[in-house]
């Protein structure tokens, strides 16, 4: 291959290559984005739902607390029908309030979800991640 | 006494068919860099994984050359008939210097049927099949203009072809050469065994290396084309990222990518494939099976035959110090560009990306990543850049397919 021949293969693919691998991820980055988009307004519109569903349910918990008064180590007993909380997980909650306040007499009101920006396992496997660092 | 005789002639015949009697000095200077590789591998654990399977591979065709014999024999035309009574046979003939010979199939050696795998572009894609089962792309999905940077630190092939195509090597033997920048083992031996598969050992061995070397190649290279201000930017929390959009995305990917470039299907589909596996959630066994057993056999059968690649004649050629030279050149002008989009991108979006997490476009997954992490932590003990880090990574993986299909669509 002479000179003039190298310059010009070299260039076409330099030049095609950049163009084209630009091109196609570029066009998946739009991809990605516009059903990022359609996916993440759809599963709102669930977590709507769902969050009233669970506003009503701490609710209830209020109202079964207020007439259970008497209860040590209160395990609040919810008709596992009402959307969002069950027996199990209001259990649970109360058995930990329990071991880290004590000594019974422990009186659970009310359990509301907290929103959380950064989920607790996202945390542990981001250090998990860095702590060789 | 003619059973001392007997004995005699046969240790005489023994000695005569031993390595010692017919290895040229290549052979001998080749068991002592595989001997070195073994050593970079086993103490200095510079991927072994891949480079034990290559020097031990590299070690015994030095040491037995017919390990890697094809299965024909060449046997002159004229022998073949006397010996048959004068019968021509069907087989096809090739004329070398003036004299006919017969293709006379015969039992090849032990990596030369293992070796068909790297031949016939099998066990690349495998591998990426085990890569896509253990990638997770949730934080490309999370923030898909990291492809920008994966696309980015992919330059660095094209600018690696032209020097190479300017050192000598036809463009078939450059493609193969600037593929080593794109950082990424399974795509560099599938673009080499279909471009230049008489230049896959040293392609492979620099490949693998300068994937080890990743840590210190790297950051003198960021440090040096960012401010300080720029490595301590702290990126926001990647959104989280669900179910559904994770299934989506390699269906998307593959669908967009094999239409265009089809060429580059093979490896992005398989890659894809694998991560539908993870992210289905249907497939448990196939997809512990995928990342496990497939990718160790797979490693084994492609890291032996490749390094078996690696004769004497083909090594210790001025080609391969200049392939290794290129491979570095190839990485270190893929991180360049990585980390100059990453500034780009800063500018672009006043401030919010870190251009630490550009270098990581070069797609040697996690260490890139890990790498942009600790430059990064270096200049802000707080700053967590490794997830934002893994997205261009993993991006860079596509990216680097991508440049492979450009490749192999126009040169081969």
């Amino acid at each position: 291959m002479d000179f003039a021949q190298r310059v010009t293969t070299s260039l076409t693919v330099l030049i095609t290559g950049f163009v084209v691998v630009f091109v196609v991820l570029i066009l998946l980055i739009l991809l990605i984005m516009a059903y990022g988009a359609i996916v993440s307004r759809a599963q709102k519109a669930s977590a709507d739902r769902k969050a009233r569903k669970e506003a009503l349910a701490a609710a209830e918990l209020e109202t079964d607390n207020a007439e259970s008064a008497e209860e040590a180590a209160a395990a609040v007993v919810t008709p596992a029908a009402q959307g969002g909380l069950s027996d199990e997980v209001v259990a649970v909650i109360a058995a930990a309030v329990d071991a880290m306040y004590g000594e019974g007499a422990v009186k659970v009101k009310s359990i509301k979800k907290v929103p959380q920006s950064r989920p607790v396992w996202s945390t542990a496997g981001i250090l998990d991640n860095t702590r060789p660092f | 006494m003619e059973i001392l005789q007997g004995f005699l002639d046969a240790i005489v015949g023994l000695y005569e068919s031993s390595g010692l009697c017919y290895l040229p000095w290549q052979n001998y200077v080749m068991i002592l860099i595989s001997i070195f590789l073994l050593f970079l591998a086993i103490k200095k654990q510079y991927e072994p994984m891949l480079l034990l399977p290559i020097a031990f591979g590299m070690l015994l065709v030095n040491l037995y050359p017919s390990i890697m014999a094809a299965a024909t024999d060449l046997v002159p035309v004229s022998d073949y008939l006397a010996s048959h009574g004068g019968e021509a046979a069907n087989y096809a003939v090739t004329t070398l210097q003036g004299v006919d010979y017969y293709n006379v199939p015969t039992t090849g050696g032990l990596f030369y049927y293992l070796y068909q795998g790297v031949k016939l572009g099998i066990y690349p894609p495998l591998i990426f099949l085990g890569v896509g089962a253990m990638t997770d792309f949730g934080p490309l999905i999370a923030n898909p203009k990291s492809f920008i940077l994966g696309a980015a630190a992919q330059i660095g092939i094209f600018i690696t072809f032209i020097g190479a195509i300017f050192l000598g090597f036809t463009a078939a033997q450059a493609g193969a050469i600037g593929i080593i920048g794109g950082a990424d083992g399974p795509t560099a031996i599938f673009v080499t065994s279909k471009l230049a598969p008489e230049l896959l050992g040293p392609i492979a061995v620099a490949a693998y290396s300068y994937m080890a070397l990743v840590p210190i190649i790297q950051p003198p290279i960021m440090k040096a084309l960012t401010t300080k201000k720029e490595r301590a930017i702290v990126m926001t929390q990647l959104r989280p990222v669900s179910k559904l959009e994770k299934i989506i995305f390699p269906v998307l990917v593959v669908i967009v990518v094999a239409i265009f470039l089809p060429d580059a299907a093979p490896l992005v589909g398989m890659l894809m494939l694998g991560n539908l596996f993870r992210e289905s959630g249907v497939v448990d066994r196939l997809f512990k099976t995928a990342q496990n057993e497939l990718m160790n056999i797979i490693t084994i059968f492609l890291g032996t035959t490749v390094g078996a690649t690696a004769t004497g004649t083909v090594f210790l050629d001025i080609n391969t110090m200049k392939i290794i030279v290129l491979g570095l050149i190839a990485f270190c002008i893929g991180t360049a560009f990585g980390v100059l989009f990453g500034k780009l991108m800063c500018v672009a979006t006043k401030g919010k990306v870190n251009p630490l997490i550009g270098s990581a476009g070069v797609s040697a997954v996690p260490m890139a990543a890990r790498v942009s992490q600790k430059v990064g932590q270096s200049e802000n003990p707080t700053n967590f850049l490794l997830m934002h880090a893994m997205g261009p990574n993993v991006a860079g993986v596509i990216g680097s397919a991508v440049a492979a299909g450009v490749l192999l669509s126009v040169l081969g």
